[in-house]
């Protein structure tokens, strides 16, 4: 069964490019957020198999989205999306229980690559 | 796999990039007025969301532009104090060239060369933080639209060696330990995150040891060739240490085996699962909960295909009427079912066309936004001071007219601040305060909305105007010294006038008065000008909520049939009009208690009048110059139309402002009569 997937960036941009990614890839996007209270909220209602954060957004960002869904669900697997510049944030990010990230500008294979590993399904 | 085609994104990106943009520039406009923090943070996440979207794109112009933007932005997050007017200056600038770049790009043209600007930029973040900007990553467009792409940076996976027997520390009551040496691979952009990330998830394993490079060099990126080496304390054995590293993006497994342990060592706890390490200073800082995003919750449609639907709407109305049409010449029994249905599907249609102009719908902010950031400029080249203010922006217009507003609003703010606000020493000779004020006021008036620009200015003086208007041949001098100074304010809106007077920069752009009337009158609106000398200036639109849908009264003059709105008729008299009295030439007709004009339409439109005598329906109208009455054949009825745009050359027809078809299929003209009496 297809990977569920659950897209979160304040950019419709972004969300619509990583959405592409995912489904070329195979997986299954069940849902998408603009900001970190969406993407708790559509955690908790979704329990996706996979979860791409972007860092900076309005309201709560991607690393108090990550550390409230990490204590919600310790296994859950979240890749941050993120820019040069915020590594920092980045290993925050990480110490909250991120499983990886990507940066951006980022093409397909690379996120592919990223998301097959981290579900284990690397070479 | 296949390449990403970019260019599917480009729509978006256009969009989203300017709406990101046009937030940058309200909050700088803003933070010049007040620096709070919320507005830095603000404008750091629009700079950011643009970089990251053009970078994907490979719009590197943009990219690096909005990087420097962050650059400075973040620069000035910790003390708004150092936000100089120098910055702020070279964050408009920047965000001007982002505009005209995204459009470039929108457009498919080169974009315009920010070199200079750049250097400005590169040089104010020096200033600011005492570093060169960093580089910008951005992705390769052209490969990216032509080739597959470049090779994910995937290390070979290391030679499996034979599975060694765990080495047993039973005698210390350890778990096992391994050696263990990993690759960051040479591609990975951020070394330093990615040696965190394996050091995060190595430690969940178990304890490390004997970490090289140290976890803060590790964390700086600075790992010689990529090599990072530790021991590990970890039951999971060498399979489970396996298994970690290969579910590692760009880290290549060099080696694990079996270590000696040094019992006297101190572990290395910095890291440890949970969440020990102290997060970076100022890092979360950025992400305090924001303004409302209202915008998440809404879909976005392309404009074309609003135009569209109402374009289909329409269609779907005048087939309705076609069928009621034809219905009328059935049987009558097979009638009155075939004209219910037709009720019904009238009923829908008109529903469906109410919702779809309600989705076009538009809050006048879309252009009244532009105006603090123009009128800043404006008032910046002309050495004036201006103090704008904008209420009712929130009311909404169809988008139509909002889109054929946006010039000539801009064109009515410059001319006030250009010709209506004086230099800040006459004002004050004049007992006004120092600052102009420009006033943008828009409400509804049952089914119009009034749009005001005033400004307290010198005001316009109508002997000028008349001199002007003579000077270029639109009137003699014997009829400009006829006029009233409010008809002499409209000579403004005459070609060549409003902009003969002194030609700016700023006002001289092509767009006169006249433009704006164009522009009001061909979306249904009519254009007033109030002015009072040493006072100020006074702008008024009266706008058509919609420009689609119209009342119209039928009429016949001579064997044309046409449409007025019915909007516009004011009254409907009738008289015999060989009773009618006369002045010098013109017959008048009573109206209230006054005598207006009669204009006979066929004679206006240059069609045979009909030989009919007697008593003939007279319509009240407005005309430029005071109310009129129309003499038409006979009143034909009403029909509820969708106007359609004439198109060249028929728009160059004065007195026509559109066409429409009606049920009985026969295509109508529809009559500006102001415009077709000052023809």
């Amino acid at each position: 069964m297809a990977k569920r997937v659950l897209v979160v960036d304040d950019a419709i941009f972004m969300r619509n490019m990583i959405k592409d990614i995912f489904a070329s890839g195979g997986f299954e996007v069940v849902g998408e957020a603009a900001n970190g209270l969406e993407a708790v909220e559509k955690y908790k209602e979704l329990k996706p198999d996979l979860i791409t954060m972007d860092i900076v957004m309005p309201f709560k960002s991607g690393i108090e989205a990550t550390r409230e869904i990490i204590k919600q669900d310790a296994n859950a697997v979240i890749i941050m999306c993120s820019a040069l510049g915020q590594e920092s944030l980045v290993m925050e990010a990480i110490e909250a229980g991120a499983s990886d990230f990507i940066v951006k500008p980022f093409r397909a294979e690379d996120v592919l690559a990223v998301v097959k590993k981290v579900l284990g399904e690397g070479a | 796999m296949a390449p990403v085609d970019m260019s599917k994104y480009l729509g978006l990106f256009v969009s989203e990039a300017t709406e990101h943009l046009e937030s940058l520039g309200r909050e700088l406009l803003a933070l010049e007025k007040e620096k709070t923090r919320d507005r830095v943070d603000a404008m750091f996440r629009h700079a950011h969301s643009v970089k990251g979207m053009a970078s994907s794109m490979g719009f590197e112009g943009i990219a690096v532009l909005a990087h420097r933007v962050e650059d400075l932005v973040d620069g000035v997050r910790g003390d708004l104090g150092l936000l100089s007017r120098e910055i702020v200056d070279a964050l408009f600038a920047a965000t001007d060239a982002l505009s005209a770049q995204v459009k470039a790009a929108a457009a498919g043209q080169v974009p315009p060369d920010t070199a200079a600007l750049l250097e400005l930029l590169n040089a104010r973040v020096v200033a600011l933080t005492g570093q060169p900007p960093d580089p910008t990553s951005v992705m390769d467009a052209t490969v990216e639209n032509t080739h597959p792409g470049r090779p994910v940076p995937r290390p070979d996976p290391a030679p499996p060696p034979p599975p060694q027997p765990a080495p047993s520390q039973a005698g210390l009551g350890l778990p096992p330990r391994f050696a263990v040496r990993v690759k960051i691979a040479h591609s990975c952009q951020v070394p330093g995150v990615r040696a965190f990330l394996v050091h995060k998830k190595l430690s969940a394993l178990g304890a490390v040891h004997e970490l090289r490079p140290a976890l803060e060099e590790l964390k700086a990126g600075r790992i010689p060739d990529g090599l990072i080496s530790l021991e590990l304390e970890t039951p999971a054995g060498e399979t489970g240490v396996r298994h970690a590293v290969r579910n590692i993006s760009e880290v290549e497994l060099v080696s694990v085996k079996p270590a000696v342990p040094k019992p006297a060592a101190p572990p290395e706890v910095a890291g440890a699962p949970g969440g020990a390490a102290p997060a970076p200073a100022g890092a979360g800082a950025a992400e305090k909960p924001k303004e409302p995003d209202t915008g998440s919750r809404t879909v976005r449609v392309k404009t074309e295909l609003l135009d569209y639907f109402l374009d289909a709407v329409g269609e779907l109305m005048l087939a309705t009427a076609r069928i009621r049409e034809v219905g009328k010449v059935l049987p009558a029994p097979v009638r009155p079912p075939l004209e219910e249905a037709v009720y019904r599907l009238h009923a829908l249609v008109k529903d469906l066309h109410d919702k779809v102009m309600s989705v076009r719908m538009t809050p006048l902010s879309v252009i009244t936004d532009r105006l603090p950031r123009a009128a800043r400029d404006i008032a910046r080249k002309r050495g004036r001071e201006v103090e704008l203010s904008i209420t009712g922006a929130e009311i909404e217009l169809d988008r139509a007219i909002i889109d054929d507003l946006s010039d000539p609003l801009l064109h009515l703010l410059r001319n006030c601040i250009d010709h209506g606000i004086e230099p800040a020493g006459q004002r004050v000779e004049a007992q006004k305060a120092p600052a102009g004020r420009v006033a943008v006021t828009v409400r509804r008036q049952r089914d119009r909305v009034v749009l005001e620009v005033e400004d307290d200015g010198r005001g316009m003086d109508p002997q000028k105007l008349k001199d002007a208007a003579v000077a270029r041949g639109h009137l003699t001098a014997e009829a400009a010294g006829r006029m009233t100074d409010r008809e002499a304010f409209m000579l403004a809106c005459l070609p060549g006038v409003s902009t003969a007077a002194d030609v700016s920069d700023i006002s001289g752009r092509g767009v006169g008065m006249d433009a704006v009337k164009r522009a009001v009158e061909s979306v249904g609106g009519t254009l007033e000008i109030e002015s009072e000398k040493g006072r100020g200036t006074r702008f008024t639109l009266r706008l058509p909520l919609t420009v689609a849908v119209v009342n119209l009264l039928l009429v016949q003059a001579g064997a044309e049939i046409v449409g007025l709105p019915i909007g516009k008729v004011l009254a409907v008299l009738e008289a015999d009009h060989a009773a009618l009295s006369r002045s010098r030439e013109t017959p008048l007709i009573a109206h209230g208690s006054s005598l207006l004009p009669v204009h006979v339409l066929a004679e206006l439109l240059h069609v045979p009048p009909s030989p009919r005598t007697g008593v003939r329906p007279y319509l009240v109208m407005e005309s430029d110059t005071g109310k009129v009455a129309l003499a038409v054949d006979r009143l034909l009825g009403q029909e509820e139309v969708v106007l359609k745009a004439l198109s060249r050359p028929l728009d160059l027809v004065a007195g026509l402002s559109g066409v429409t078809i009606l049920g009985s299929g026969r295509p109508i003209f529809i009559l500006d009569v102001p415009r077709l009496l000052a023809a």
